[in-house]
């Protein structure tokens, strides 16, 4: 990319073996062969650095995720370190504690990784199919929507109410997803209700 | 009460500052340092030769630096004149008209000739003590466009070299505050491209990435996990030389989109890491990163061809 073969140049300053390295032209061939020979045998190691938002509350600080492989070239990848992005404008790579242990959330052996089910009067958590969940969480919240929704206030005036269920998103959202959770809560009419939209 | 002499000072607590535009370079350091770095480099290393013999060259740029009179600073209306457009200050086509940048070739020629060096580099500095006027204009020229002719690489490495004092000098004398970013990968200052970049310790700016400038020695922010050549942050990925669990100081930063890479340094988790002297001792991430689908786009007049 940097090299141009000009036939003005090779004209004028013809003389000089032509290597075409610096290394090389300056005469210091030998040492640059040991150097490749002594690196022949190693490997390159693949890593990565991704940028991303904390999950934790909302501030949302961004987070520099580091791993080893690269899952777009088919390998595997895994997290080795977290540290807060210099480069995002809300926290300037600092972390809260609780952000600054944000790998052992990762790796964390009771993390949440998918839809669990405690049943009435169990002492443990089922591993249930998304399906199951999503079907039971729409019954319940029918349900116990059915059963306590307020369609008016004391004076009769229509509103809509259901302050019987409550409901708490994460921060690691984009504008879009903050309107959609926005909007399918207070479509439902959930009072208890958070999320990054708030901010 | 407490009588320790350490005392709380609760007006650290939220005040992080933002990462400076620019580090000017100086002077009297960066050649000095650079010198250091080579030699300890040296110590250790198959190119041992190779990194002594530059290391004497970066001796001659730092005892230029103290030797030769001082230079004219940059205009301040040719500065404001460059904010309003949004171009580098430092006009690299005018160098080689400059009678300072030529005494300071001519006296960087004669002091590097007492320099132990093979034969090569002995002929090569030879031609450029003899070049004519045309020949040296052109020599600045290619220089000056980060375009080195590759069967003059020897030649154009002494004049990149003078280039560099004189660049440095006249980056030294500017106000960081008056620049204004230009474009991803080119230098606020001269317009010059990156040797490579470093993610930093530096108080009031930690964690951040710098890129360092070929040509005036300038280190300018530039966000990080971003390729210097294209400016896009999808596909960046890092190589290093495998070498078992510790965590590599030197890096390529990969992109697929232009598919070029750039060397990356840890300056943080190593401070004695130095951007010119340590992307000639790591050659052998280069050599390794020839046999990749990646061109290198780091430009450094003492490492060309890989």
């Amino acid at each position: 990319m940097n090299l141009d073969l000009s036939r003005r140049s090779f004209l004028k300053l013809a003389g000089a073996g032509v290597a075409a390295t610096s290394v090389g032209a300056m005469g210091f061939g030998e040492a640059e062969a040991a150097e490749a020979a002594h690196v022949r045998p190693f490997k390159l190691a693949t890593t990565t650095e991704t940028r991303n938002t904390c999950p934790y509350c909302s501030v949302a600080c961004g987070v520099i995720l580091y791993s080893k492989g690269d899952l777009r070239k088919g390998e595997t990848a895994d997290i080795v370190h977290i540290e807060g992005d210099a480069d995002h404008p809300t926290n300037r790579g600092t972390l809260c504690p609780k952000g600054a242990a944000l790998k052992d959330f990762v790796k964390s052996p009771t993390r949440l990784q998918y839809p669990m089910h405690r049943k009435p009067g169990s002492d443990k958590f089922e591993r249930i199919s998304w399906d199951e969940a999503f079907d039971r969480m729409a019954r319940l919240m029918k349900d116990d929507r059915d059963a306590n929704f307020t369609a008016t206030n004391q004076n009769g005036l229509p509103v809509n109410r259901w302050s019987t269920t409550g409901m708490l998103a994460a921060s690691a959202t984009t504008n879009e997803t903050a309107w959609a959770t926005f909007k399918f809560a207070k479509g439902l009419g959930i009072v208890g209700f958070d999320n990054q939209a708030r901010v | 009460m407490s009588t320790s002499p350490i005392q709380p000072d609760p007006s650290a607590i939220g005040g992080i500052p933002k990462a400076p535009l620019a580090f000017m370079p100086n002077t009297a350091r960066l050649f000095k340092e650079r010198a250091v770095r080579l030699e300890r480099l040296a110590e250790n290393s198959r190119l041992a030769p190779y990194l002594t013999f530059l290391a004497g060259l970066v001796r001659i740029q730092s005892d230029l630096v103290d030797a030769l009179p001082t230079v004219d600073p940059i205009p301040a209306e040719q500065v404001e004149r460059a904010r309003e457009a949004a171009m580098p200050p430092l006009d690299r086509s005018a160098i080689g008209q400059s009678a300072v940048f030529r005494e300071t070739l001519k006296q960087f020629l004669d002091r590097a000739e007492a320099l132990d060096k093979p034969a090569a580099a002995a002929e090569a500095l030879a031609q450029v003590q003899l070049a004519d006027e045309a020949t040296l204009d052109w020599m600045v020229e290619n220089i000056a466009a980060d375009n080195l002719p590759i069967e003059a690489l020897a030649q154009h490495l002494y004049v990149a070299a003078a280039i560099q004092i004189h660049a440095a000098r006249l980056a030294g004398g500017l106000d960081a505050a008056k620049l204004v970013p230009i474009q991803v990968g080119v230098c606020p200052t001269c317009g010059g491209k990156p040797v490579a970049s470093m993610v930093i310790g530096f108080q009031g700016a930690e964690g951040t990435r710098y890129a360092g400038c070929s040509c005036c020695g300038t280190l300018w922010n530039e966000v990080r996990v971003k390729c210097l050549a294209c400016g896009s942050t999808k596909g960046i990925g890092y190589r290093a030389v495998e070498s078992g669990t510790e965590d590599a100081t030197v890096k390529a930063e990969v992109c697929d989109t232009c598919h070029s890479w750039v060397k990356i340094l840890y300056q943080n988790k190593n401070p004695s890491v130095e951007m010119v002297a340590d992307d000639v001792a790591s050659l052998g991430l280069d050599l390794l990163m020839k046999d990749t689908e990646y061109k290198r786009a780091g430009f450094n007049p003492f490492l060309i061809g890989y």
